[in-house]
């Protein structure tokens, strides 16, 4: 009950108060820097990792990123920053 | 990207991972909060990384609860180059001698360059040089300073009107001027000479001219002396040119000695004040890094009463580098206070002899003191006034134009 009050607060809160969707509603936000960087906060864990392919969970599923010459530059708890040729952000629903 | 940069100088090591899917060990590395970075995936089972020095503990505590194999694949950092460094001890060794050395070098004449002078003159300049420890090899921080060797070689040369000094790194350049004897002027314009000051005529001696007083004579200023004017005695004269005017003019030269005198008061305490050296002193030799003094040479303070400190500084130098570091070399003289009471006596006695040294300064060396005597004198709250008498005889002509002379007239 209180779980699906939240659910639907939280759309008008983003909607009248203008507040950052990605903080209100948990989703990730992904940052990409040409092909060369991409950066994504709020995730919920890796779940593959190879140099041409990166995995990761979030609530709604996956997000899963293709290319070559991956290196991971920066590995945080919620934050990752992915350094190689980006060629492809996908979104799997979970 | 932060924790990156300052972990050059905590450390980090570059661990491998080997197992199945290695990257997940990061995952849980990230997930402790232990930050890793540049994560590379080599093949399907290893993977490599970066960790923190300080991390390294917490590293192996998550591999004990896993399966995986951990290698350290590189170490990285200030505190391994260091660790290196230390292990190889000659090389840190010949570094620091290395630079020992260019810093000895750096403080040593090579070379002493003299320009502007003939070579007979050169050769007695490098005498005189070398007698002043300035020579190649010599320290450049035990010479004195370029402007005191400039002034002592024109003393000490008397050849030499003026000498430049420059120290140029390790090279010193010396350009030095010869003095010409400048023969005197021929041609002078004609000329007599009159007195300056009145007084009596003492000694005469007059090269060229002819004598308008005697010896003898009380003269006032501006009174003719010697005139230049010879209209009696032609045939004495070389340069003259015979001409129908009937004036011949020469310039007059001669020395005209006469006595003069001069009234002077002077004022002079019974009691007196001064401090002397005795002669006895220390030197000490410090290091100083910016206001740090590090004694070299010459430790604890000599047991003198009273004492007067001269020091003298010099900046060390690296290559052409001034560096921060001076020589410095600290003279502690002893120094005695002498309070004295004079008698009245002796009161006037230097009260003389001060009034002597006034005079002499204001005359010039060439006077010379026949007399004095105390006119008056007045005895006022512990000092002694004087009013003096005092004879001099000085040479008291000095040349004027002819020329200018008539049309003065």
């Amino acid at each position: 009950m209180l779980k699906r009050l939240n659910q639907r607060i939280r759309p008008w809160l983003i909607r009248y108060f203008a507040l950052p969707s990605d903080v209100i509603l948990e989703l990730p936000r992904i940052t990409i820097i040409g092909q060369l960087h991409v950066y994504i906060e709020n995730h919920q864990g890796m779940e593959a990792y190879s140099d041409t392919e990166l995995t990761l969970r979030t609530k709604q599923g996956f997000i899963r990123i293709t290319g070559s010459d991956f290196v991971l530059k920066m590995m945080v708890s919620e934050e990752i920053l992915l350094e190689g040729t980006i060629k492809e952000v996908s979104f799997i629903a979970g | 990207m932060k924790q990156k940069q300052a972990s050059w100088f905590t450390g980090y090591v570059t661990v491998e991972i080997r197992g199945d899917a290695p990257e997940q060990f990061f995952q849980e590395c990230s997930r402790q909060g232990i930050p890793v970075w540049d994560i590379k995936k080599t093949s399907s089972d290893i993977c490599q990384g970066n960790v923190k020095l300080t991390d390294i503990k917490a590293i192996k505590q998550v591999i004990r609860n896993s399966n995986y194999k951990l290698t350290f694949a590189k170490r990285s950092g200030y505190p391994f180059i260091i660790r290196r460094f230390r292990r190889k001890k000659e090389l840190l060794l010949a570094l620091a001698m290395s630079v020992l050395l260019v810093l000895i070098l750096s403080n040593i004449i090579w070379k002493v360059e003299i320009a502007g002078v003939p070579s007979d003159i050169e050769e007695k300049v490098n005498q005189q040089l070398e007698d002043y420890g300035i020579h190649p090899g010599a320290w450049t921080f035990t010479l004195d300073s370029p402007s005191d060797i400039q002034q002592q070689l024109i003393e000490d040369v008397p050849e030499l009107l003026w000498a430049g000094i420059q120290q140029n790194g390790t090279t010193f350049y010396l350009e030095g001027v010869e003095k010409l004897l400048v023969e005197e002027e021929e041609n002078l314009e004609p000329r007599n000479l009159v007195a300056t000051k009145k007084g009596v005529i003492k000694y005469m001696y007059v090269s060229k001219g002819v004598p308008a007083v005697e010896v003898n004579d009380y003269v006032q200023p501006g009174d003719l002396l010697v005139s230049g004017n010879l209209n009696e005695e032609i045939e004495s004269n070389e340069q003259e040119e015979e001409e129908d005017s009937q004036q011949t003019l020469v310039a007059a030269q001669g020395e005209i000695t006469a006595t003069t005198w001069y009234e002077v008061a002077v004022t002079v305490p019974f009691e007196t004040d001064y401090e002397t050296l005795t002669g006895n002193r220390e030197t000490k030799y410090y290091l100083e890094f910016g206001s740090v003094r590090i004694p070299i040479w010459g430790f604890g303070d000599p047991e003198y009463e009273l004492k007067a400190y001269e020091t003298e500084k010099k900046p060390l130098k690296f290559f052409n580098w001034t560096l921060p570091i001076s020589f410095v070399e600290e003279t502690i003289s002893e120094k005695v206070h002498t309070n004295m009471e004079r008698t009245k006596d002796e009161a006037i006695a230097a009260g003389i002899q001060q009034a002597k040294n006034e005079l002499a300064l204001e005359l010039g060396p060439e006077a010379e003191f026949i007399s004095e005597k105390v006119l008056q004198e007045t005895t006022e709250s512990g000092k002694v006034k004087l009013n003096l008498y005092m004879t001099v005889e000085e040479d008291i002509s000095t040349p004027q134009l002819i020329s200018e002379n008539q049309m003065s007239r």
